[in-house]
């Protein structure tokens, strides 16, 4: 019986006891060094090879991840590790630090109960460190810290131990200031969840050199920093790993500090489910009741070439097993499971059932996306994995040859479904697809997997940047009118306050919630009482409020007010760009005795025509999405790289020293951050190391406004007039 | 000059003589049929018997672009023809006040309508009607049921005695997916009496069919019964009794073949 044979079966047999299993993510900021931390774990487990560890990464299983040197999609395996004469179940997930794919890492963490946060010595805590960090604690995951290229600061920065303990206390500290911010606000996490070396949950290692202590194995194996740092500069790296190995320091860690899923589930249920709390549902989910009803939440959604589409996700209640036919959130009818199985690094492994408390990965749910929550009975979903950055940037897909069209709209249709902060509109009609997404680089990812994996020709147009619209002001009272002038609707709008927009975005407030909840969320974001009674509609960032009273036949007639309301939010006044955060008010209505006479002909266009006369009287102005950019850099480059903030409409928010390098710390459009890659790397001469977080939309300046609304205007084939009431840009 | 004629409920020679003559003499005509048309003629034979060209406009053309309709009227005589009345239903007189609103004479000529003939074949009283309803597909109204506003209109009308015409929904250039311009759709009175029977109550109604043709069909009974007729070709109406004064009861068993019961009610 082969290695990878025998570890399958351990897992097997593992699998049905959760006390013994451990579910985490690796998660850090880019070039962190997560995926050689996953190797070192996995050659650990005698997985892959020891001497091929670090250098195989394993966990970058396609062909352009490779390439690109970075992780692209979060990558699971199963493993077993041996903590204090008990075999442990581990199931990983390895995450991408690249900021364009923070959805797969938020999805990732609701398949997880821990996350291993990696922070590179030399660098410290970085955003999307930051970022990592939120989103664990967001889903109830707790975090350890692991410090990675310790090594680099022994040999390649000559530190002395005075000088690295200083270091490596102050990364903790940061990390630590993080997490106590992020906790304030969730009284449900009960412990303190910052890290410290005392309680051993922070580590200290060289992936690359596959050697890692802490303060439990330093007390096992009696090494102390003085001996590594000795055998680190001498070149006894080897020496080094057999002592104190990586995998084992950690793995211990896992064992130790990350909580089972028995420990685990009854705190996050709560946090990501809705439903009565209650119910043998929720206890079946609490206790991981194997013999329970099956609730899985898929976190992500792949193609396998031989075995179809694999839907990944955490099995929290009931056993899954070949031939279950199983309720999918969001459609009708039921999927039939066709194989259970494991991933083990790049391959699948079946088995013959995964039971609750485990990461499986099913064939056969055809109707699955990523978040969709699969049962054997109707259920209240889980809340939706909302990813805050939505797309910023576009861009079209065509095929170069009319045969490949069907072909392409499925593979559109299928990397929607795979990751869904991809947004994908599909024209039928010129064959000219979007798509859109979190960055450049997200978009070439996306596009070359097409043309690489699925052989299809396309041609792809230049990256556009998505703009929003949004009113700047309250506006008065605006009536618009049917077509046949038999009905009226009386509309205002204000600009929403942020905390409500950010509500809404987190998934803390939505439509799909119970009402009660509903208005206790907004209020608590600051709507008042009254006006969070009356919500009749969230569409996007904004939200319809019904303040008429008594009006006949209103009801009714509802639905096409929301389709006219929604129609005019897809596209705004100006450009026909998506409006965010508004708060619009019905105030009156008057509507045709007969149904006919008000219907969807008539209804719809006299909502849309009063939700832009409302925007433009608000004021309505194009918005631009921003990105923090942070650059570290030579001193005698900083010259350099904040002009190449500022020279493309940036602001130079911040600059100061960090070790031997200089930090700019600014804000820049993400339209003319396009090509920015290239060209810090030749006015820095390769030197400076950057980072670009999406951050928003913001108010584009007056002066660009009207050229920039009729630029749009013209891509997309509309009048080049503004009608007349726009005289304020 | 704009003149709003009726056509009537038929064909070409539903119109009255007054109508066709104006219709004859007009320098330019337009028509909607969006809703409601004449069965037994289509635009060519409308041409043909009155000797003139039709010019038809969509809904839009109607609602939103009505220049031209009001240019011709400025400039000379145009005549707007509608199946039935202009003024009933759909009511044209919003096109009438922005004519007037411009300084153009307008004039009304009457056709007969649909509710006239509810009347008049039934033999229920016009004085004894209360509110009109359409009922609308399905899908026209977002919903899978009767709207509760017709429910609401029939019960209303019902506990103050009164009978209820019912319109059948009309589909011509929109249907379940959108604009179609080939899409006709009629609602049947059978259809419409399943869904009443569903949706509401099963309580006794009358169809009305091709009202104004050779062989206009009037069938009361149980909705639910009705339901399983068939009534031929459209247009048609469905009516809902309320109170019967012993005459009505009279003309719906005599004309109508309604069970005999309903005399003893």
């Amino acid at each position: 019986m082969g290695r990878r044979k025998k570890i399958v079966q351990e897992c097997e047999r593992l699998m049905d006891n959760p006390e013994h299993i451990r579910n985490i993510a690796i998660a850090a900021h880019v070039d962190h060094g997560k995926t050689t931390l996953s190797d070192n774990l996995l050659a650990g487990a005698g997985m892959i090879s020891q001497d091929t560890a670090g250098e195989q990464l394993a966990m970058d299983t396609k062909e352009d991840e490779q390439e690109r040197g970075i992780t692209i999609d979060a990558a699971n395996v199963s493993m077993t590790h041996e903590y204090e004469d008990t075999n442990h179940l581990i199931n990983l997930i390895d995450t991408p630090g690249h900021v364009d794919f923070g959805g797969d890492v938020t999805r990732a963490m609701r398949a997880v109960d821990g996350a291993l946060v990696v922070v590179d010595a030399v660098e410290g805590a970085m955003p999307q460190t930051e970022t990592v960090l939120r989103q664990a604690l967001r889903e109830g995951v707790k975090p350890t810290l692991f410090i990675n290229k310790v090594d680099r600061l022994i040999s390649e920065l000559q530190e002395g131990p005075q000088e690295m303990q200083e270091r490596l206390l102050s990364v903790i500290a940061d990390v630590n200031e993080l997490i106590r911010g992020m906790a304030e606000n969730m009284d449900d996490i009960p412990e303190d969840w910052t890290v410290s070396v005392e309680d051993g949950t922070v580590g200290f290692g060289s992936a690359l050199y596959k050697w890692g202590v802490s303060m439990p194995s330093m007390q096992r194996t009696g090494m102390d920093f003085g001996d590594i740092m000795e055998l680190e500069q001498n070149d006894k790296r080897d020496e080094l790993h057999e002592r104190t190995p990586l995998s084992t320091v950690v793995l211990d860690m896992v064992c130790e500090h990350f909580p089972n899923p028995v420990d685990a589930q009854p705190r996050r249920v709560p946090r990501i489910w809705r439903g009565d709390p209650d119910s043998t549902l929720a206890e079946g989910m609490q206790l991981v009741d194997e013999d329970g009803e099956v609730v899985f939440m898929v976190t992500d959604i792949s193609m396998d070439p031989h075995a179809g589409e694999i839907a990944t996700g955490r099995v929290f209640s009931g056993t899954l097993e070949k031939g279950q036919e199983l309720y999918v959130s969001g459609t009708a009818g039921k999927n039939r499971i066709q194989s259970v199985g494991l991933f083990m690094g790049s391959e699948r492994e079946e088995v013959e059932h995964v039971p609750a408390g485990n990461i499986a990965s099913v064939t056969g749910l055809r109707d699955a996306i990523a978040g969709s929550t699969v049962s054997s009975v109707e259920m209240t979903p889980f809340e939706s994995i909302e990813h805050i950055s939505e797309p910023v940037i576009t861009k079209s897909v065509e095929a170069q040859s009319m045969d490949d069209l069907p072909k392409l709209i499925e593979t559109l249709q299928q990397v929607a479904k795979e990751d869904p902060t991809i947004q994908i509109e599909i024209n039928e009609d010129t064959g000219e697809h979007l798509i859109s997404g979190q960055g450049e680089l997200h978009l070439e990812v996306i596009t070359q997997r097409i043309r690489d994996n699925q052989g299809i020709p396309v041609i792809t147009g230049e990256p556009i940047v998505v703009f929003r619209e949004q009113p700047q002001e309250a506006s008065r009272e605006v009536e618009g009118q049917s077509p046949n002038r038999h009905n009226k609707f009386y509309l205002t709008v204000e600009p929403m306050a942020q905390d409500i927009v950010d509500a809404i975005q987190l998934g803390e407030v939505s439509m799909d919630m119970p009402e009660l909840e509903r208005r206790e969320a907004l209020q608590e974001a600051g709507m008042d009482k009254d006006t969070s009674q009356n919500v009749e509609d969230i569409h996007r960032t904004n939200i319809l409020i019904d303040d008429t009273k008594g009006i006949q036949h209103l009801n009714e007639t509802m639905e096409l007010v929301l389709e006219g309301l929604q129609e005019a939010l897809d596209d705004g006044p100006l450009a026909a760009e998506p409006v965010q955060g508004s708060l619009f008010r019905l105030h009156d209505a008057k509507l045709h005795e007969d149904t006919i006479h008000r219907g969807p002909a008539q209804v719809i266009p006299a909502v849309r025509d009063a939700v832009h006369r409302a925007l433009i009287d608000g004021e309505v102005r194009l918005l631009e999405p921003i990105q923090d950019v942070r650059i570290d850099v030579p001193s005698e480059h900083m010259g350099a790289a904040s002009g190449e903030i500022q020279g493309r409409r940036g602001r130079v928010d911040d600059m100061y020293q960090e070790g031997d390098l200089m930090v700019v710390e600014g804000i820049a459009p993400v339209e003319e951050m396009i090509g920015f890659s290239s060209d810090i790397r030749s006015a820095t001469e390769g030197r400076a190391s950057w980072n670009t977080e999406n951050a928003g939309f913001r108010v584009l300046v007056d002066n660009l406004q009207r050229e920039k609304i009729m630029e749009i205007r013209e891509r997309k084939g509309m009048k080049l007039e503004l009608p007349s009431s726009i005289d304020y840009i | 000059m704009l003149t709003f004629i009726g056509l009537g409920l038929y064909d070409e020679r539903s119109i009255t003589v007054e109508g066709r003559e104006a219709l004859r003499s007009a320098d330019r005509v337009f028509a909607e049929f969006y809703t409601s048309r004449l069965v037994g003629a289509d635009v060519d034979d409308l041409e043909a018997a009155h000797g003139v060209d039709v010019e038809v406009r969509d809904r839009e053309g109607v609602e939103r672009d009505p220049e031209p309709i009001l240019t011709a009227a400025e400039t000379g005589d145009a005549a707007f023809l509608t199946a039935g009345d202009t003024m009933i239903s759909t009511t044209h007189a919003d096109l009438r006040l922005r004519a007037e609103s411009r300084g153009i004479d307008t004039r009304v000529i009457h056709g007969v309508t649909a509710q006239s003939a509810a009347s008049s074949l039934t033999g229920l009283q016009n004085y004894r009607f209360g509110k009109a309803v359409t009922l609308p597909f399905p899908y026209a109204h977002g919903g899978d049921d009767v709207p509760s506003s017709v429910r609401e209109t029939i019960e209303a009308n019902r506990e103050r005695g009164l009978h209820t015409v019912v319109y059948l929904d009309i589909k011509v250039g929109t249907g379940p997916s959108g604009p179609d311009p080939d899409h006709e759709e009629y609602m049947t009175a059978d259809y419409a009496a399943g869904l009443l029977a569903d949706g509401w109550r099963d309580e006794l109604a009358v169809v009305v069919a091709r009202a104004g043709s050779p062989d206009p069909v009037v069938a009361a009974d149980r909705l639910s019964a009705l339901a399983e007729r068939e009534f031929g070709d459209p247009l048609h109406t469905l009516v809902i009794p309320g109170d019967l004064h012993h005459v009505e009861a009279e003309a719906l068993v005599g004309l109508a073949g309604a069970p005999e019961s309903i005399l003893e009610e």
